[in-house]
């Protein structure tokens, strides 16, 4: 009994013990909660009598201040009043915004760090050069340019009516700044720092010079990629691939970027007051991000947004039936200078042979896969691999499906089924099976390719990987045949014309580096020696009929670049590698008189 | 004195083996985190590579590398994100407090409304409206939260108009806050609820076979005071087991729901992490996770004493 005792008052004082914890706990919790409060009307120079504000306020303001936000307490309910009149501000003059959904969210408020970021600020800072809708390269910034006859000198001459959204008039020093400024700071352009020999800038006739220390043939392309930085501004900045700032930032196009809003999902672009070109109608361009492709086609039925962009990538072709069927939106439609395609591996047999490629490439149903894949925005491919889109594009044999030939040509390279059971032998007399390597985003395709060369007797196994395997499979070449896709800038890239992908000399995520056939690589060779446009077509007419004649890779379908807008809007460009993102689009695109 | 140094040792040793599971979990991806940063269609020299390499202080050994994440972590630096160009405990911080704003939210009112239904459920199952209760929230708790949440996104946001698609707000005001938040808090808080009220129902039915509960109505108690003063209190005990793992889903995010509303959460930190192998902020985010779970798990153990006289008393 006395025992029993001991145990209640015993347990009755750890209860007590716990009550009590608890209540400091709520105690220091309403503690802290009200002096964060306080902190935010003190510092926003309100009363402090007793608070009308909510809990919900309250909690928010206790949040910021655990998450250490103290400090930025004035400034932000400043920042945030700000805020709020510029948003309902740009509400104001929505009939005069263009808003743009896009999937290809902004992860940093870094301008040189972030890919996609660097992408959308074409529009506030042009590039030097650009590629236009028929996808011959010309200036943009540049009235004009020229080159040495040895390709080591490159001489821009600048338009003479540009000028920053801060009223600094766009000088030859802003480009040899931003190149130089590229060189040094982003990995991707080291090459500039490592073969930029000098550079030179002549104000009296608006020109920088840029001399490397070897030919260097594929320059214009190149500066159609590197947004120009104000010198004046990005001079002061150490680290710019730290530099985080979510806007505004002075830019030279027909808008500037005036805020990065990662919380609202948006970035919007304000017009630049010193613009001397072509005046934009839209007061504002809004890119909207979308995690979620249905959920950016509920916004655009909507009419939340105008138009959808993604860089290398088509609107769904699943939805455009549902966007055709609100009758407001009618579609801009390209064939994508990128493509997928099946890459063999070069440098195992049976692959290294272009017999057997050959026998490979009429194994396949490219109607069938293209109308499934593409849903009637596709088209069967051309032996010479780049699609019509491109600059220099040849006219080449179209790919055949013709399942007889392939087993004939089987059959003459003596595999042959003498068991019966269906699967082709080897030259050894075992069973014949090949290993299609796939990424999750390509099932359907391996699905499709599997059955098509087991229809003519060659057993394959698909082995589905997460890309990073793929990567490391690919790059130690552990794979007899593979699904992939090139870029739009992947076909400009190396010596153009998709050169990039092959070319064993070469490293990199994408590509393919599995070429060493001297013939190809004296070909990417004497295009990377010329800057002649009529040497360029020759040469790039030669690589297309040494793809159609080699098929170092076999294209499986080309795609059509789908772009909605809505109807309300008319003047819409689009180019090859950029879409419908180029400033030709933003200053002439308007709102269609009723 | 002795039993403190014991349980001090026991919980260095558990942060310890969080630490180094932390490291070594994103190390055992496949993938090349250089590689992923420079991108699929740039070239970039061997040398520049081996450059970034060291910049990123992955060209050490691991064991060095190990040192070094604990050496930051000793200075109490998260280190520094290769993707998002910025420190570790700084992005954390941004995204920490809107997840915990709407994921916390959510799991509040999804426990709440889960648990007085699933107590009401549970005391009287075999009525109507109780059975529809329960159906309904079998339903929701066998959907997929993507599915429901564009469902949801599609009837109220498109259909009706009543909410906006994206983001936490449009104008960076309480109201709009609350006005954007409405549809994903919704959808959370009903899967929340569904898991609290299937659990609810279940504890309350075998609690009140009890003796306790027999005697309580000998006594004469009217049944309101029966369920919520006797039967309620022991039948939570599982709900509180499943409030302190709701901890780590607290901060961890809800991807499924991040990327419907596209929103700027922890979910999406970590899988863009993951996808591009940026292991500082893998490292960080795993170390706040397991913080919280670990931190939930001794209030749970708290609150279970005060729940549970048993568990007071000692053996």
């Amino acid at each position: 009994m006395k025992q029993g005792k001991h145990f209640t008052e015993s347990g009755f004082n750890r209860g007590l013990k716990r009550w009590l914890t608890f209540a400091v706990l709520i105690f220091i919790f309403c503690a802290n909660m009200y002096p964060a409060g306080a902190a935010e009307h003190e510092a926003s120079g309100e009363n402090l009598t007793p608070s009308k504000e909510g809990i919900f306020d309250r909690v928010i303001t206790y949040i910021k201040v655990l998450l250490g936000e103290e400090e930025k307490l004035q400034d932000s309910r400043t920042r945030s009043e700000e805020s709020a009149s510029d948003m309902e501000q740009s509400t104001d003059t929505e009939g005069v915004a263009l808003k743009i959904a896009t999937p290809s969210v902004i992860k940093s408020a870094s301008f040189l760090g972030d890919s996609s970021l660097g992408v959308f600020a074409h529009l506030s800072n042009p590039p030097l050069m650009k590629i236009d809708s028929e996808g011959h390269l010309a200036g943009q910034l540049a009235e004009s340019y020229e080159v040495s006859e040895n390709n080591t000198c490159w001489t821009f001459y600048l338009k003479d009516d540009l000028y920053w959204s801060d009223g600094e008039p766009v000088t030859p020093e802003d480009i040899e700044f931003s190149i130089r400024y590229y060189g040094k700071e982003t990995p991707s352009a080291r090459w500039i720092n490592d073969t930029l020999e000098s550079s030179a800038v002549s104000d009296a006739n608006n020109s920088v010079t840029f001399r490397f220390n070897k030919p260097y043939t594929r320059i214009d392309l190149e500066f159609a990629t590197y947004n120009i930085l104000p010198a004046h501004v990005w001079k002061s900045i150490d680290n710019p691939m730290e530099y985080l700032n979510e806007g505004p930032y002075v830019g030279c196009g027909p808008y500037y970027l005036k805020q990065i809003d990662f919380n609202a999902g948006k970035l919007v672009f304000e017009i630049n007051p010193y613009w001397k070109g072509k005046a934009p109608e839209s007061e504002t361009v809004e890119v909207h991000f979308y995690s979620n492709v249905d959920v950016a086609t509920l916004a655009l039925k909507n009419g939340d947004v105008d138009t959808y962009y993604k860089y290398a990538g088509s609107y769904p072709y699943s939805s455009i039936e549902q966007l055709e069927k609100t009758g407001d939106f009618d579609f801009l439609e390209k064939t994508d200078i990128g493509l997928i395609f099946l890459a063999p591996n070069l440098k195992r047999a049976p692959f290294s042979d272009p017999e057997f490629r050959e026998t490979l490439a009429y194994t396949i149903n490219y109607e069938e896969i293209a109308r499934l894949e593409t849903q009637g925005y596709g088209e069967v491919p051309n032996r010479g691999f780049v699609p019509p889109s491109m600059e220099a594009f040849k006219e080449t044999e179209k790919l055949e499906y013709n399942p007889e030939k392939a087993r004939e040509l089987l059959e003459k390279a003596g595999y042959s089924d003498s068991n019966g059971n269906g699967v082709l032998e080897g030259k050894d007399g075992k069973d014949f099976k090949l290993e299609i390597l796939i990424r999750p985003e390509y099932a359907r395709t391996g699905e499709l390719l599997k059955e098509y060369l087991e229809q003519v007797g060659l057993a394959a196994d698909l082995r589905t990987v997460d890309s990073d395997t793929w990567f490391t499979l690919k790059d130690s070449y552990e794979y007899d045949l593979t699904v992939t896709r090139s870029t739009p800038w992947g076909m400009l890239m190396h010596a153009s014309w998709g050169s990039g992908y092959f070319d064993s000399r070469r490293t990199g995520q994408g590509v393919m580096h599995n070429l060493d056939d001297p013939e190809f690589l004296q070909l990417c060779d004497n295009i990377l020696a010329t800057t002649d446009p009529a040497e360029l077509q020759d040469y790039a007419y030669e690589l297309q009929d040494y793809y159609a004649e080699n098929l170092p890779a076999i294209p499986l379908y080309w795609s059509n670049v789908v772009t909605p807008y809505n109807r309300h809007f008319e003047g819409w460009y689009t180019d090859p590698l950029y879409g419908i993102y180029n400033l030709d689009t933003f200053v002439n695109v308007k709102k269609k008189s009723a | 004195m002795s039993e403190v140094i014991k349980k001090t040792l026991r919980y260095a040793a558990s942060f310890f083996l969080i630490v180094t599971l932390n490291f070594a979990f994103p190390r055992l991806m496949p993938g090349d985190p250089v590689k992923n940063l420079i991108g699929e269609d740039v070239y970039v020299s061997e040398t520049v590579m081996e450059e970034l390499r060291a910049e990123m202080g992955l060209n050490m050994p691991l064991y060095n590398q190990f040192t070094a994440y604990i050496g930051d972590l000793l200075r109490f630096d998260l280190g520094y994100s290769y993707h998002l160009h910025s420190p570790v405990a700084e992005v954390l911080r941004e995204r920490i407090g809107w997840t915990i704003l709407f994921v916390g939210v959510s799991v509040l009112l999804g426990t709440v409304l889960g648990t007085l239904l699933g107590a009401y459920s549970g005391w009287k199952p075999e009525t109507k409206a109780n059975r529809l209760v329960c159906y309904g929230f079998i339903a929701l708790s066998c959907t997929p939260p993507y599915f429901l949440a564009l469902l949801f996104l599609e009837i109220f946001a498109f259909k009706l108009g009543l909410f906006p698609f994206k983001g936490f707000y449009d104008i960076p005001t309480p109201e709009n806050i609350m006005y954007h938040m409405f549809l994903p808090v919704t959808v959370m808080t009903l899967f929340s609820a569904s898991r609290n009220f299937l659990i609810m129902r279940g504890s309350v039915i075998q609690e009140k076979g009890q003796l306790y509960a027999l005697y309580a109505r000998a006594k004469g108690l009217y049944d309101t005071a029966i369920l919520f003063r006797h039967v309620m209190k022991n039948a939570s005990l599982p709900i509180i087991t499943l409030l302190a793992l709701d901890v780590g889903f607290l901060f961890s995010g809800a991807l499924f729901t991040e990327i419907v509303f596209s929103l700027n959460g922890m979910g999406t930190l970590i899988y863009d992490a993951i996808i591009g192998k940026d292991y500082p902020v893998l490292q960080g985010s795993f170390l706040v996770i397991a913080l919280a779970v670990l931190l939930a798990n001794m209030l749970a153990d708290l609150l279970y004493a005060v729940a549970d006289p048993r568990v007071r008393r000692p053996a």
